[in-house]
């Protein structure tokens, strides 16, 4: 008889283990995206802070990663600084000035001292600098129109190109705009960025520790040149998922930027626990592949029309993510922001939710596709829980418009090679993938659909549309370039090379009493805990 | 008319908990063949409107993130999550009854070297050597079943060896000998048929263990792969549901699961007693 009542315990169990009803999504046409956090008003002595994994290195030349930059960038900093708004200005470096397109001078601050106290030199930015170039380096494809960098006088360093290269700016407020104290880094040789070794750096925080797999701290850097930060220490654990949201539910973190928008979710009208939401450059997008299922655009473009995308949304990220027409988010407005906007608002070929003249119209290209799939269209993805609705809702999508579609899951790590080897792609047409630019400008984004990019997948070929790309890199004023990046943008959606489902907001979880840091992106590119801390009592 | 009290006193000779066991495999076994027929939706289809829902008229267990529903999921599942158990053990009944029978047959080195071999493959832990296997050829539920059949056939090589040597030594053994038969023909064609029931038995112990074995390297990923609905699987994709307090769709496969182990256990270990399996 004990059977009943644990009969009635799993019924009771089950009939509330749905998801709270009406808790569960946002609307993401009330989802209000902030720049920055509260100022806060009182300093705080330590702040433990949640990455989702540890980093491998802090040496970001050898691997990024979201963990490893949002270490860093209090530690580091930038010839440029990446703002709240996403805009970007002078910072290490004290201007800038092209006296010709192809030319581009910095005057670097003369009061930067690095945390063992000796000055930055033009002799450390020009090292720093070519160590990014460095072709075995991460940040090497961003020195590609680079011809030469000299010092060219005691605190200048000048930059010339192949071809004028509208981009170089913003990627110096990225991390191919690190300085590193030469010595130091030549010292520690290749255990520059593990376990043990210094940090090499100017910015508000030093490193203080890393315990390999416990945690990582950094301290106030007392000596720092400009406003101190109001923490004394940060230290950072790495969490995910459940873990994470337990961590921070208990008290045990006081806050994440973090990758998943299921864990936003978990905290949406709880207390204790306040959720921010900035602007990102990411988007979820779906990339063809080399294997050819979808090398006919109409085939993509009908795709794009059937997809849900308000589904995909509200079942995948709680609604936070936003349908969206352009594979790239809004934070990659660093300038020209009504242009683009506007412009976003005439892409037409990706509903948020298709409607039957869409389908019909869907159904009509891929009739008329003169490539059509031989067998069914393979959807390659991993198995985190909003990436599995993404690769759901886009097999169902293709049955919808008369394509079979099956779907490929492989492990997390797996899925990360996807996007490094074309080896890994040959089974699948289309991945299910989230995609960022460091660069506040879309065109970061575009040129990788150039003929003969790497990030070309699909082969893509328009020798017009590379031409426009080419005019827009080279063109630095910036309302000419939004002009010109808007004529790319619709010759890329037209063609529907990535077939874009929504902007990702970046989001920020923080104890209810703790406030500062920016709400958007920029948190990789700048210190952003050095405005953390406590709010007015 | 008369079949029903026939059948009565031979239930009610069984205890309460084994004949419930044995309803509920049974049930689960006709949900598994008739699952085209008692599923409300296909399996892989999807309502992104009705993610996440709670138990409904429209979904009797719910949905998961992709609003598929939760219900006809489990029973397609049930396919995978019975059948792959049955070839499991198939593959590791094979080996193990061979190697059992031969070392028990020829004793001396023969025992010995199997043995030893049994012996090093038992004290290997045997979901690292599975994973081991899916590193070499490949993760998918084929490559699963049979290195979790390799990974079986040394507990069912030790269970066949001391239950083949009780029986080798039995009269009607030396009387097949003194008649000139062979010794393959005396173990395969006699000895063999006379240790089926305790090994079967003994199978039938070993079933909820495959079945978790099975459900455990699907939830790490390295078993069936989605769309299938594989309940092992079905715990880990609605693992990442538990943060925004929907529970079903981790708990309503969990549950399955679980209670068809136990289920398969009562029964197991009931059989095995009848059969004089277990020792």
């Amino acid at each position: 008889m004990k059977l009943i009542p644990a009969l009635g315990v799993l019924a009771l169990v089950s009939a509330c283990a749905g998801a709270p009803s009406g808790a569960r999504t946002t609307d993401p046409a009330t989802l209000t995206l902030t720049d920055l956090t509260p100022k806060a008003a009182a300093p705080v002595e330590r702040v433990n802070w949640l990455v989702e994994s540890e980093p491998d290195t802090l040496d970001l030349d050898t691997q990024g990663g979201a963990p490893a930059s949002t270490v860093v960038s209090n530690i580091c900093e930038r010839l440029l600084q990446v703002q709240p708004d996403m805009t970007i200005k002078p910072w290490l470096a004290r201007s800038t000035a092209n006296p010709d397109p192809k030319t581009l001078v910095l005057t670097l601050r003369d009061d930067v001292k690095f945390h063992d106290g000796s000055p930055m030199t033009a002799d450390d930015v020009l090292f720093s600098l070519k160590r990014h170039a460095d072709p075995a380096n991460e940040q090497s494809d961003e020195f590609g129109r680079v011809a030469s960098i000299d010092q060219t006088g005691p605190l200048e360093i000048t930059v010339r190109f192949t071809q004028p290269d509208a981009l170089f700016t913003q990627a110096l407020a990225g991390d191919a705009g690190l300085v590193y104290n030469r010595e130091q880094v030549e010292a520690a040789g290749k255990d520059f960025g593990t376990p043990g070794s210094g940090d090499a750096c100017s910015g508000p925080f030093t490193l203080s520790s890393w315990k390999s797999g416990d945690s990582i701290t950094i301290k106030r850097h007392d000596a720092y040149r400009g406003e101190k930060p109001l923490a004394g220490e940060v230290v950072f654990r790495w969490a995910s998922d459940s873990a994470l949201v337990n961590a921070l539910a208990t008290g045990a973190a006081d806050g994440v930027f973090v990758d998943s928008l299921a864990t936003a979710t978990a905290f949406e009208g709880k207390q204790g626990v306040d959720r921010y939401f900035g602007p990102s450059t990411a988007a979820l997008v779906l990339i063809p592949t080399e294997r050819g299922g979808l090398k006919d655009p109409k085939i993509r473009t009908a795709l794009s029309l059937a997809l849900d995308r308000q589904g995909i949304s509200d079942a995948g990220f709680g609604g936070l993510a936003q349908p969206w027409a352009t594979p790239v988010g809004s934070g990659a407005w660093g300038y020209a922001k009504e242009a683009f906007a506007a412009a976003q608002k005439d892409l037409t070929d990706a509903p948020a939710r298709p409607t039957d003249a869409d389908l019909v119209r869907a159904k009509q290209l891929v009739h008329e596709a003169t490539h059509k799939p031989s067998g069914p269209i393979v959807i390659g993805t991993d198995s985190k829980q909003g990436r599995t609705v993404m690769a759901n809702a886009a097999r169902d999508a293709l049955r919808r418009i008369g394509l079979d579609a099956e779907i490929k899951t492989v492990p997390t790590p797996k899925y990360s090679e996807f996007y490094g080897e074309a080896a890994a792609r040959k089974d699948i047409d289309l991945l299910v993938a989230d995609w960022y630019i460091s660069k506040s400008d879309p065109i970061g984004l575009y040129d990788n659909a150039i003929s003969g990019s790497s990030n070309n997948w699909v082969g893509f070929a328009d020798p017009q549309y590379d031409q426009a790309v080419q005019e827009a890199l080279s063109t630095l004023d910036d309302s000419r370039r939004a002009a010109l990046v808007i004529d790319v943008q619709r010759r890329y959606t037209q063609a529907a090379v990535w077939i874009s489902v929504a902007q990702v907001p970046n989001t920020l979880l923080i104890d209810h009493e703790l406030t500062g840091p920016p709400a958007s992106m920029a948190y990789l590119y700048s210190p952003w805990a050095a405005a953390l801390g406590k709010k007015a009592s | 008319m008369t079949a029903l009290p026939a059948v009565l006193p031979a239930v009610s000779r069984r205890p309460a908990g084994v004949v419930a066991a044995a309803v509920v495999l049974a049930a689960m076994a006709v949900a598994a063949i008739a699952a085209p027929l008692l599923a409300p939706y296909e399996p892989d289809a999807i309502d992104l409107s009705a993610s996440l829902a709670g138990t409904s008229g429209t979904h009797l267990l719910g949905t998961d993130a992709s609003g598929q529903d939760l219900l006809s999921r489990l029973l397609y599942g049930a396919r995978t999550s019975l059948v792959a158990p049955v070839v499991l053990l198939a593959v590791a009944a094979m080996i193990g009854v061979s190697l059992g029978l031969l070392a028990a047959w020829h004793g001396g080195w023969v025992d010995t070297v199997v043995s030893r071999l049994t012996d090093v493959m038992y004290a290997f832990p045997g979901l690292l050597f599975v994973v081991l296997i899916i590193a070499v050829f490949g993760g998918g539920m084929t490559t699963s079943v049979l290195a979790l059949g390799l990974a079986f056939a040394p507990t069912v090589a030790k269970y066949t060896r001391s239950v083949a040597r009780a029986e080798i030594v039995k009269s009607y053994v030396d009387a097949y000998r003194v008649q000139g038969m062979g010794g393959f023909r005396i173990c395969c064609g006699y000895v063999a048929p006379n240790l089926a029931r305790s090994v079967v038995g003994y199978l039938v112990v070993l079933f909820g263990e495959a079945l978790m074995s099975l459900a455990t390297l699907s939830y790490l990923g390295f078993g069936a792969q989605p769309p299938s609905s594989d309940w092992g699987l079905m715990v880990q994709q609605g693992q990442a549901s538990i943060v925004l307090g929907a529970l079903l769709p981790a708990l309503v496969p969990g549950v399955a699961i679980a209670v068809v182990v136990v289920s398969f256990n009562v029964v197991g270990v009931w059989a095995a007693d009848r059969l004089g399996t277990r020792r």
